[in-house]
């Protein structure tokens, strides 16, 4: 994936490049509002990340730039101020989704796979891994092409684990995923390990490998290595 | 009590002192001036009779008058001469009762030395009324003009402290969160055009010392935001690493650990900041039930870990009028406490009713501190260490904000949230 990270803060910017890139993305990084209004004139992105708050302007007027030359990047917006009415003027002129600072990598992959999925892969939206395959159209999950019973949240773990193939992924990370960021939960890491130990179960029933692994002190990772 | 009031009561304790101390005063100067009188007249008849019997040595023929007795006696052997006025009860021989009187004796010589007595007796009871009657009107009159100053001084100090009530009035409506001026009235007096210059001093500085600490607040849960996704993107790519040792995993992870309480709580800080400053004004009109709801289907599978089982009991549609996010927040911060301070095999039970809600759940402990307490900020047992503290205080925010009450009940280890959801039903 070919993407550009508008964010005016240099580390936030090279952290944010540093992991995209061992994702194997193509990045690209603009720190202001004028080398993001030329980039993205410039060169097709699969998806721009983009900070809202610039220090020469708001990156809500490179949507609307954008979107008046009729250039269909897939936009996913950063922002600190988390305040509704950007989130909902952001959404309402075009981009494709909304991430408050401090997210965790994880969360940020999986979105912009997700708006990837929606833009470039129209009509094949599905993901594999060796045995496994998620249906994103039909939210339906095959290992060896059996089709497995999974339950809303199971669906969702799988599937932001599968994007995050190889990565490790925090407990933290997975509670925010599957729950939201309003909700204070302290005592479901427990929890994030049951459901984890059920989908573990019916991918191995299935006839599935055993793909999630434990890290220790850190959380999971899902790889077949 | 009351400045008017008490004023008042000083007023009628010393004036009342001082109108029985009159009265008793003027009833002894009158009476002493009727009895001088009554003396003087008693001695002028004396004179009289004594006058008339010393040159004719014969006792004069009055008669005995009406109430007014003379008694004159003529001896043949001389007297010592001595004179004495006094009071005397007599026996009335026609109504039969005691009557005051007052009295003169006098013992004399006449000029050819025979003794002679004089007994001059006049009664005191017309007097005496007259007397009393005189008291009693001057008791009244003293009663009414006490009366009327009483009145008089209610009246005056009711408009001359009017304008110090209002201000106080108005000083206690301040709210500090609003912009509204404090509405002082027009005054002349002095004193009070002080006082309300010191007020509207006092709550400007108040409200901009109030407005500067809400602006640096929310300033600074803005600014941390970013620096906080700096630390927790590079601890993850520091995560990734693979050659890392135990050591190092171990510090990570507790900085891993700190950094995620952190944001929670930069996360809950600004979320209040945010219902502060109306950041949530869309509202519609939506159903509780189908939120509680929701929410319990969110925290289904916690509940199953937890084996807690969950009754849901809906009287009313419960529609109520605010903001979805809000309302979302609100009573998943109810239901996600009733979950995290919940036992294994613990219950949880909703109940939905025409003008409230409750939660009650199960719990290993019962609550010691003040009910009031557990919606403050920053507010932790020390059950849940791990708990930022900033989840009751949120639901108290949001409940203030649309007038609604939130109160807290614990009896024995059930612990129950009601939320007053109608402010117009709500008795207050």
């Amino acid at each position: 994936m070919k993407l550009l990270i508008v964010e005016d803060d240099r580390s936030l910017s090279t952290a944010i490049y540093d992991y995209l890139k061992m994702e194997g993305h193509i990045c690209e990084t603009a720190q202001n509002y004028k080398q993001a209004l030329f980039k993205a004139a410039d060169n097709r992105y699969d998806c721009i990340i983009l900070d809202i708050g610039l220090p020469d302007g708001s990156g809500l007027d490179i949507i609307r730039e954008m979107k008046a030359n009729k250039l269909t990047d897939g936009i996913l917006i950063l922002s600190a101020r988390g305040s509704i009415d950007d989130k909902l003027t952001g959404l309402n002129i075009g981009a494709d989704d909304y991430l408050t600072k401090p997210f965790h990598f994880a969360e940020l992959s999986a979105r912009i796979n997700s708006i990837y999925r929606r833009k470039s892969l129209l009509g094949l939206n599905e993901i594999s891994f060796n045995e496994i395959r998620v249906n994103t159209a039909d939210n339906q999950v095959y290992v060896n092409n059996n089709c497995l019973t999974l339950t809303r949240k199971e669906y969702d773990l799988l599937l932001f684990l599968v994007t995050n193939r190889n990565r490790i992924i925090t407990k933290e990370s997975i509670v925010e995923h599957l729950w939201g960021d309003e909700v204070i939960l302290t005592d479901s890491f427990d929890f994030v390990y049951t459901h984890l130990k059920n989908l573990r179960k019916k991918i191995t029933m299935a006839g599935g490998k055993n793909y999630i692994k434990s890290i220790y002190g850190f959380g999971y990772k899902f790889s077949d290595s | 009590m009351k400045l008017l009031t008490k004023s008042t009561f000083y007023y009628l304790f010393f004036s009342n002192l001082t109108i029985f101390a009159g009265v008793v005063l003027l009833y002894l100067a009158i009476r002493k001036d009727v009895y001088r009188q009554i003396d003087d007249s008693l001695v002028t008849e004396k004179e009289i009779i004594q006058d008339q019997i010393e040159q004719t040595d014969t006792i004069p023929d009055f008669a005995v008058s009406f109430g007014h007795q003379i008694v004159v006696q003529l001896m043949n052997n001389p007297l010592h001469e001595f004179q004495v006025i006094n009071d005397t009860i007599v026996s009335d021989s026609f109504s039969r009762t005691d009557q005051p009187f007052r009295y003169l004796y006098y013992a004399g010589n006449t000029k050819r030395n025979k003794g002679y007595t004089i007994r001059i007796l006049q009664t005191l009871s017309e007097k005496k009324e007259l007397l009393e009657h005189i008291s009693l009107y001057m008791f009244l009159l003293f009663i009414s003009l006490f009366l009327m100053t009483i009145l008089l001084n209610y009246l005056i100090s009711r408009k001359l402290w009017h304008p110090f009530y209002i201000t106080v009035d108005n000083a206690e409506k301040f709210d500090i969160q609003s912009d509204k001026p404090l509405d002082l009235p027009e005054t002349n007096i002095e004193e009070f055009q002080q006082l309300n210059k010191v007020f509207d001093k006092m709550t400007r500085k108040m409200r901009s010392d109030y407005l500067n600490l809400k602006e640096y607040n929310e300033n600074a849960a803005h600014e941390i935001q970013t620096p906080l996704a700096i630390i927790r993107s590079k601890l993850e790519i520091l995560m990734q690493r693979k050659e890392l040792k135990k050591e190092s995993i171990n510090l990570i992870k507790s900085i891993n650990e700190a950094t995620t309480k952190l944001f929670k709580l930069n996360q809950g800080l600004l979320l209040i900041s945010k219902i502060e400053n109306l950041y949530f004004q869309e509202e519609k009109e939506i159903s509780l039930n189908e939120i509680i709801e929701n929410c319990i289907d969110n925290y289904k599978e916690i509940m199953q870990l937890k084996k807690i089982t969950v009754e849901m009991e809906s009287n009313d549609p419960a529609i109520v009028k605010m903001n979805k996010t809000l309302a979302e927040v609100l009573i998943s911060n109810l239901i996600s406490n009733a979950v995290r301070y919940n036992i294994d095999d613990g219950f949880i039970k909703c109940s939905v009713n025409r003008g409230f809600l409750t939660i009650s759940n199960s719990s290993a402990v019962s609550l010691k501190t003040d009910p009031e307490q557990i919606f403050r900020r920053f507010h932790k047992t020390s059950e849940n260490p791990q708990s930022v503290g900033l989840g009751l205080s949120i639901v108290k925010k949001i409940s203030d904000t649309y007038n609604m009450t939130v109160t807290y009940t614990c009896i024995g280890n059930i612990h129950q949230l009601r939320l007053d959801y109608n402010p117009e039903l709500n008795p207050d």
